[in-house]
């Protein structure tokens, strides 16, 4: 009897020590799902995005993987818009059943993913900058807000170059009217004027109605905030065409649009996060790291794209604080983790947003940027009050 | 003012540019051609091609032509003209046409917007303006573009033929006229347009692979309200197109958008040939 | 045929009708036991995708019927789709999830909806506009939809949209059950609805438009009832799909997904309910899945279908299946329903004779120009009941266009028309109808597709609507009617579809049909046209005996002078737009006048002054 209960005793006990070890080792991958703007406006920008999660994950797949378990992607087309997004939501969250969203997107497509990720309970990471104001339990955002980025060119305008009267233009939806509505009243606040206001639909082409208006009322400075990517070509060529003289400060163009631009970009004034010249080790080692990986395929890393990197990180360093994949653990422990990146100490400790390093710079004829000024750690404001 | 005079003009002239093409399809065959959006497209990524070889700029124009005539001849032999009696059909079918372009360019191409090289840059000072240098360019286009068309209807053979079938086909066909000829010869050259009209437009903005569709409703609007005659397009060029400039500049952007579909709509109601003169 | 044939031909007919929605409503039970079902047995994701495909299968219904049945080809559903949507959106992101809010909510979408698809049908089915431009507009009106949803600013998020308000707190189950059961429930009545004797009318306008007019059916009304039924249906399914997914965006309202909504529709088979809804729901569902791996050769691979269909399938991949499933089967295709009507004599109507007594049809100064070409001028002419008659004269005379004038109040270009002493005024035919015309065409205008006896039934749609679910057990026809189907055998034909009849019984129906109207003036365009001398004779003595027992007033138009001399009460001659003669038929024949004007016809007249 004893004999054929303890044989029994050690068989389950082997057998439950085989399935622990094989558990261990079975180990199936931790996915992080991308929807992003492979068609539709963001089209030009959303390649880099997709090459800087690359990257990371190649990286940190090269280390061991996160808590021991490789690092996979999916990647699904978002349009640009709401509709697209629902589907690549739906897709990555219920269909791919991926563990965390990482990515880049139109405001338009992130209102219409977020009461998706709601119902799926997923964390999304959110590295794009935008006009502010997102909240949800699931969401944090490691990129600027026009709390942090308006300010440096607002002031030079006035500041250094004494502008009085500005011409705002914009694509007509959540980020371009969110944007400039901030822009307006800093403007008014600062004590400048503000001649005229225009939006036109996202995927817009034709801006020659407004350009005329602007030709008419003469602004010393126009400021512009389109949706990422070909609203920013198309209006600039259009300006340029048409041999507008005006201040031309852009509140949404990135580093590698603007080289894209060719001759037409010299001249425009941006505020980012992140410039390809800052001079510091993790940004050199990145350059480095991206053009030994992409070679002659790579697109220009620029503001939309680094946080990414930077915030499949934060996901990493997070997972492994909370030592686990599950969402309400991973989401406190997002507030807490930090990465020094390439665009310094990255933190989404101040209301799911982070407090970051912004640069006024000059797009040069030859499609680099020139750093005017730099200001260290601006505060976010306050974006979600009510939550923590 | 005069901005808005030249900005007037310059539009006329992109939609006469872009809609050319689609009115000698509708007069000749009485259908219209729903894959114009598409050969507005192949016309654009033709340029595209163009400025990736570094060559001319200039000569995106005949190369663009060239595919467009060819893709058009195609069409017209294998979709088109087994259509002939179900015009309701060949809309439906042209416009599938057009999705499967779309599709192929982007698995060609890529989905993402790129652009090309306009041949003329920068500003020019016109009646006290400066103003965009190619979109004054286009204005020319637009006139040389009637006149060589006027020429071929009127100065040739085929031309005469061509006039006779918009008339009356079956009496064209009696008197033993090949309208088979005449039709395939006006697709493949409303295709020629079309494409040629797509690497006109697309320095002024971009070219992705769904870069037809906006122009083509409105070219469609403007064909069914000229009729058959391209002295009445150039009419309804200048009259909705002046309005949809107006409206932009006076009223939104977005109800200038409108302008062109939503008063053609309206004229056609009221007088169901529009513009034309009979 | 006897009583107890007669009594069990009507039983068969209403059994068979009957039957059939029996059959409808046992398989719609079945439909939603799978609907309660489905949930349970397939995966969240799927049934996710689910319930937006079965939102777009009941549009993809609608735009079935409108097309498919009807002819009228529509990009436009999507703009109704979007309105329902955006009054669900807007209202809970402005205003509080109450009951009430959403309820008015819904009827304000549903009546926005209804009053923007009353304009559309105001606009693209007016007289004389031609149906391209119905595609037109209907193309005209998501662009215009989707702009103004831009020019909402924050209001309707213009490009963006709006998200994440709050919604009904109901689970996914729920959502698909409620979607389900909608796409079954309106399946079902859709279907009672086609094969109704109503039904029967959509073919009829889409085969046939102008006969429909001529028989006095108003055609733009119902074509414009039916869009606004058709448009409420989509503004609910668009309320739902927007209370489900708790996004609008302006691309539910634009014209790619109205012209998905088409494509979905050709690829599934229009015309045949089932088929768009299959193929909307397989599309979509497939879509979902392979957009993450093979975006664009899917897109590619439903173009390319498209094109194939529309130009070497066009009824589409549904019915190709389903023919090949039936022959596989091998099951007959069965007729037109089993049970044919029993045809009736209808009660007769008193005729009204004019206010005093008064001709049945006047013409005072008529005429009608082509720009300087007069094809009529000052044409004075009255006919009363009883009178037959003939109207003569050489080709290019204007014959058939006073027919035209008498009974299309828009063709004329000057004088007056009276009918029964009132004046027809502007009024187009189905009006001219009401009025007591009857026309009958040159060449058999009929509908070809459709039975002897559904023809019967559409021309008596005036007298006796038909029914919207049922297909009655008897046709009542007046006895004029009932005469001439007797006395051509067409009485034994009337389960035989029109294109199978030969040319002259086919010019035998479009006289009863006409006559089924039971007009006071009969306008005949070459009744006798490629008829055998025996159907002539037959004709000729239906025509005396109309005028003679009837009391019709009968205006004909005629070559063959000696049928003319045979059975006209009188002989009105006209020449290069004039009348030259109008007279006794003893009196035409014999003139001189009309012997010069048929110069070359002499074989006619050399009998009558030899």
């Amino acid at each position: 009897m004893k004999h054929r209960l303890s044989a029994f005793a050690a068989a389950a006990a082997l057998g439950a020590g085989l399935a622990l070890a094989g558990g261990a080792l079975a180990a199936d991958p931790i996915k992080i799902g991308i929807p992003v703007g492979l068609s539709g406006a963001n089209s030009v920008v959303a390649p880099s995005v997709v090459q800087s999660a690359e990257l990371a994950v190649e990286e940190i797949n090269a280390k061991g993987g996160i808590l021991g378990r490789q690092v996979q992607l999916d990647v699904a087309d978002d349009g640009s818009g709401a509709a697209g997004a629902q589907k690549a939501f739906d897709s990555l969250i219920f269909q791919k059943k991926d563990d965390a969203l990482i990515t880049m997107e139109t405001s338009a497509a992130r209102n219409a993913g977020l009461p998706i990720v709601s119902r799926g309970k997923v964390p999304f990471i959110y590295t794009s900058f935008y006009e502010g104001h997102s909240c949800n339990p699931y969401l944090f955002v490691n990129a600027w807000v026009p709390d942090q980025q308006v300010a440096p060119i607002v002031d030079y305008f006035m500041q250094k170059k004494g502008a009085k009267t500005f011409y705002l233009v914009g694509s007509d939806y959540a980020f371009g009217r969110g944007m400039l509505q901030f822009t307006r009243q800093y403007i008014q606040k600062k004590g400048g004027k503000v001649l005229g206001e225009e939006y036109e639909p996202m995927d817009a082409t034709d801006w020659t109605a407004i350009i005329s208006k602007i030709r008419a009322s003469n602004p010393d400075a126009l400021v512009t905030s389109t949706a990422g990517g070909a609203p920013n070509v198309t209006l600039t060529k259009q300006l340029r065409a048409a041999g507008i003289k005006s201040l031309y400060g852009n509140l949404a163009v990135d580093e590698g649009t603007a080289k894209s631009m060719g001759a037409d970009a010299a001249g425009i004034y941006i505020s980012a996060s992140y410039l390809t010249s800052i001079d510091s080790p993790k940004n050199k080692e990145f350059l480095a790291a991206m053009q030994k990986k992409f070679g002659a395929d790579l697109k220009t890393p620029n503001d939309l794209s680094v946080p990414e990197y930077e915030g499949v990180y934060l996901y990493k360093a997070a997972v492994e604080k909370a030592k686990t994949t599950k969402a309400d653990a991973v989401i406190k422990a997002l507030s807490e983790v930090s990465f020094e990146g390439p665009r310094g100490l990255i933190k989404m400790s101040k209301e799911r947003h982070a407090p970051l390093t912004m640069y006024l710079g000059q797009v040069q004829a030859d499609g680099s940027v020139k750093v005017l000024e730099s200001f260290k750690d601006v505060d976010p404001g306050n974006q979600c009050p009510k939550l923590k | 003012m005069s901005a808005q005079f030249l900005d007037i003009v310059t539009t006329a002239a992109i939609f006469y540019v872009v809609a050319a093409g689609l009115l000698i399809i509708f007069g000749v065959m009485k259908i219209i051609n729903f894959a114009h959006g598409g050969f507005l497209t192949i016309g654009g990524y033709a340029a595209l091609i163009v400025t990736q070889l570094g060559l001319d700029p200039w000569l995106a124009l005949p190369f663009a032509a060239l595919v467009g005539l060819v893709i058009g001849a195609l069409v017209e032999r294998f979709v088109v003209r087994p259509l002939y009696a179900r015009p309701l059909d060949a809309i439906l079918a042209t416009w599938g046409l057009g999705i499967i372009i779309g599709q192929l360019i982007t698995i060609g191409f890529g989905r993402e917007v790129q652009f090309v090289q306009s041949p003329v840059q920068g500003a020019a000072l016109v009646l006290g303006e400066s103003y965009s240098q190619y979109r004054l360019l286009l204005v020319l286009g637009a006139l040389l573009l009637a006149a060589l068309l006027a020429a071929v209807l009127h100065g040739t053979r085929l031309g005469l033929m061509t006039r006779a079938v918009i008339m009356n086909e079956s009496l064209a066909r009696g008197l033993g006229i090949n309208s088979g000829l005449v039709r395939f010869a006006t697709f493949s050259l409303g295709s020629a347009l079309a494409s040629l009209a797509g690497a006109l437009i697309t320095p002024l903005s971009s070219v992705d692979p769904n870069m037809g569709v906006p122009w083509l409703v409105n070219a469609f609007m403007l064909v069914l309200v000229s009729g058959a005659s391209l002295v009445s397009l150039g009419v309804a060029t200048l009259v909705l197109g002046g309005a949809q400039v107006l409206i932009s500049a006076y009223g939104s952007p977005i109800l200038g958008s409108l302008t062109i579909v939503v008063l053609a709509a309206v004229i056609l109601r009221i007088r169901p040939q529009g513009f034309a003169r009979e | 045929m006897s009583e107890a044939a007669a009594g069990g031909a009507a039983v068969a007919a209403r059994s068979g009708s009957t039957r059939e929605i029996k059959r409808v409503l046992r398989l719609a039970l079945v439909g939603l036991a799978a609907v309660a079902a489905a949930p349970y047995l397939l995966d969240t994701y799927t049934v996710n995708i689910l319930i937006r495909s079965l939102l777009y299968a009941c549009v993809a219904l609608t735009v079935d019927i409108l097309w498919g049945y009807t002819g009228i080809l529509t990009f436009g559903q999507s703009a109704f789709f979007g309105i329902g949507a955006y009054a669900c959106g807007l209202a809970f992101s402005h205003l509080d999830l109450t009951p009430t809010v959403a309820i008015l909510a819904f009827l304000g979408g549903l009546a926005v909806a209804a009053a923007v698809a009353a304009l559309v049908g105001w606009l693209a089915f007016g007289y004389g506009v031609s149906p391209i431009y119905v595609s037109v507009v209907t193309l005209v009106l998501p662009i215009v939809v989707t702009q103004i949803l831009f020019s909402g600013g924050t209001f309707t998020g213009s490009s963006s949209g709006l998200s994440g308000f709050d919604t009904f707190d109901l689970s996914i189950e729920a959502w698909f059950w409620i979607a389900g059961s909608a796409l079954v429930i309106l399946t079902a009545a859709a279907w009672i609805f086609v094969h109704s004797d109503a039904g029967r009318l959509l073919v009829a306008i889409r085969e046939n438009e102008q006969r429909c007019e001529y028989l006095g059916i108003d055609t733009a009304l119902l074509k414009t009832l039916l869009l606004v039924a058709a448009a409420i249906i989509t503004a609910a399914a668009g309320y739902a799909y927007a209370g489900f997914t708790d996004v609008i965006a302006p691309e539910l309202a634009g014209f790619v997904f109205g012209t998905e909504l088409v494509i979905w529709v050709a690829l599934g088979g229009r015309g045949t309910l089932i088929g768009p809804v299959a193929g909307t729901i397989v599309i979509d569902l497939v879509s979902a899945y392979l957009s993450g791996s093979l975006p664009f050769v899917w897109k590619l691979v439903i173009g390319l279908a498209f094109v194939v269909v529309i130009v070497a399938l066009p009824q589409g991949l549904v019915p190709v299946v389903g023919g090949a499933w039936r022959r596989l089967r091998r099951r007959p295709a069965s007729a037109n329903g089993d049970g044919l009507p029993i045809l009736q004599a209808a009660p007769p109507r008193p005729r009204l004779v004019g206010a005093d007594g008064g001709p049945a049809v006047a013409l005072h100064g008529l005429s009608r120009r082509y720009g300087s070409l007069r094809v009529l001028e000052g044409i004075d002419l009255a006919a009363g009941a009883g009178e037959l008659v003939s109207l003569v004269g050489p080709n290019g005379a204007g014959k058939t266009t006073l027919i035209r004038c008498i009974a299309d109040g828009h063709e004329r270009s000057g004088g007056r028309v009276l009918v029964q002493g009132t004046d027809i005024g502007r009024r187009a035919p189905q009006r001219c109808v009401g009025f007591g015309i009857g026309r009958k065409f040159q060449t058999a205008n009929v509908f070809e597709t459709l039975t002897v006896a559904e023809c019967l039934r559409l021309a008596r749609a005036r007298r006796e609507r038909p029914s919207p679910w049922r297909r009655e057990a008897s046709l009542a026809l007046p006895q004029a009617a009932l005469q001439v189907m007797a006395a051509t055998g067409l009485d034994r034909q009337l389960g035989t579809a029109v294109k199978h009849l030969s040319h002259g019984m086919k010019q035998a129906l479009e006289l009863a049909m006409v006559l089924a109207l039971e007009p006071s003036v009969l306008l005949l365009d070459e009744p006798t046209a490629g008829l055998t001398k025996a159907e002539r004779s037959l004709i000729g003595g239906i025509l005396s005996g109309l005028a003679r027992d009837h009391g019709l007033c009968i205006l004909l138009v005629e070559h063959d002078l000696d049928f003319v001399r045979e059975i006209s009460s009188r002989i009105v001659v006209l020449h290069q737009g004039r009348i030259v003669l109008d007279g006794t038929v003893a009196e035409v024949i014999g003139s001189a006048l009309v012997r010069t004007i048929y110069a070359g016809e002499e074989h006619a007249i050399a009998g009558a002054a030899g």
